[in-house]
C-alpha cells in the first residue's frame, strides 16, 4: 500500500473550495489541512464514499447541521428535516470523491454515499494517519477526512 | 420538452426541479423523478420523457448501465449526464453510450440552464 502524497491531496483542498465557490459563490476558508495522529473531532452530520479499484479507503465529510441548513436553504430547499440533512452531507461527500477521479484517473472507483449521524461517526472510520482539511464556511465548521491508499 | 431528473440525492433532484420551475426554462416541463436507474426505466416507460439528467453513481442501477437500458427502450430520447465523476474518461464513456451532454458536479444553476437546452435543442 502506498500513501497519497501531499501533491495528491491538494486536489482534495482545491475541491472543497471548488464545491463552494459554485455552490454558494463564497470561498470556505480553509483553516488547516494535515495528516492527523490524533482523535479527529467530527460534527453531528457525516457522510462517507469509499474507494476500491486501484485505491483502498474512504472520504468522510462531517458538518454541523447549522452549515447544512444554509447550504439547502441557498439553494432554494426548504424541506430541512434531518434526513435531507444527511442526503446534503452525502452527496458534498460525493461530489468530493468523483472529482478525485480527475486527477487520480478512471481506475478511482467511489461506493454510493453512507450517512451517519452523530459526531462518533468519523471517529469510527478512520485509520491512524488519515488526512484531515478543516474549514470554516460563514462562520460554521467542517471537516473533510481524506482516508486513502494506491494499491 | 418532458424531462425525468434521475438522481439518488434528493437535494440535486429537488434543485433541478427548482431551476426547471422556476421560469428560466419555460419550454421543459417536469414529468417524473427518480432515485436509481432501475427507478428511472420504470418512470420512463411511463412518461415517454424527450430529456433526461442522469446521474451515474447510485444505488440498484447506476447511470452507464441505465443509459443503454434507456436508449435501448427509448432511443429518441436526449441524456444529459449530472455527474461528479469528472474525469475525461467517464464523459467519454457515458457520451459513447448516447449521452447528448456532460455536466460535472458541482455546477451551477446557470451552467445546469444552459447544457438542458443544449441537450433539448439537439446541439
Amino acid at each position: 500500500m502506498e500513501s497519497l502524497s501531499a501533491e495528491d491531496l491538494k486536489l482534495f483542498v482545491e475541491s472543497v473550495r471548488q464545491y463552494f465557490r459554485v455552490v454558494t459563490r463564497q470561498e470556505p476558508q480553509i483553516t488547516s489541512a494535515y495528516l492527523a495522529t490524533g482523535e479527529l473531532q467530527g460534527h453531528d452530520y457525516n457522510g462517507i464514499v469509499s474507494f476500491s479499484g486501484a485505491f483502498n479507503g474512504h472520504v468522510i465529510v462531517s458538518m454541523p447541521g447549522q452549515l447544512l441548513k444554509e447550504l439547502l436553504l441557498l439553494q432554494g430547499e426548504t424541506d430541512l428535516s434531518q434526513g435531507n440533512l444527511l442526503d446534503a452531507v452525502g452527496e458534498i461527500a460525493n461530489t468530493l470523491a468523483g472529482n478525485a477521479r480527475k486527477t487520480l484517473g478512471p481506475a478511482l472507483q467511489i461506493s454510493v454515499p453512507v450517512r451517519l449521524h452523530g459526531s462518533a461517526g468519523i471517529q469510527a472510520r478512520v485509520r491512524k494517519h488519515p488526512y484531515a482539511i478543516t474549514l470554516r464556511w460563514n462562520h460554521q465548521p467542517a471537516v473533510v477526512c481524506i482516508d486513502i491508499e494506491r494499491r | 420538452m418532458r424531462l425525468l431528473i434521475v438522481d439518488d440525492s434528493n437535494m440535486i433532484r429537488s434543485r433541478i426541479s427548482r431551476v426547471v420551475q422556476s421560469g428560466g426554462l419555460s419550454n421543459v416541463s417536469l414529468v417524473g423523478l427518480a432515485r436509481n436507474g432501475a427507478e428511472a426505466l420504470r418512470v420512463a416507460r411511463a412518461t415517454q420523457p424527450d430529456v433526461v439528467t442522469m446521474d451515474l453513481t447510485m444505488p440498484e442501477m447506476d447511470g452507464i448501465e441505465c443509459i443503454k437500458e434507456m436508449l435501448r427502450m427509448l432511443p429518441r430520447t436526449n441524456i444529459l449526464v449530472l455527474s461528479a465523476l469528472s474525469d475525461k474518461s467517464t464523459a467519454i464513456q457515458a457520451l459513447r453510450l448516447g449521452a447528448r451532454g456532460f455536466v460535472a458536479k458541482p455546477f451551477s444553476d446557470d451552467e445546469l440552464k444552459i447544457a438542458l437546452l443544449d441537450v433539448a435543442e439537439g446541439k
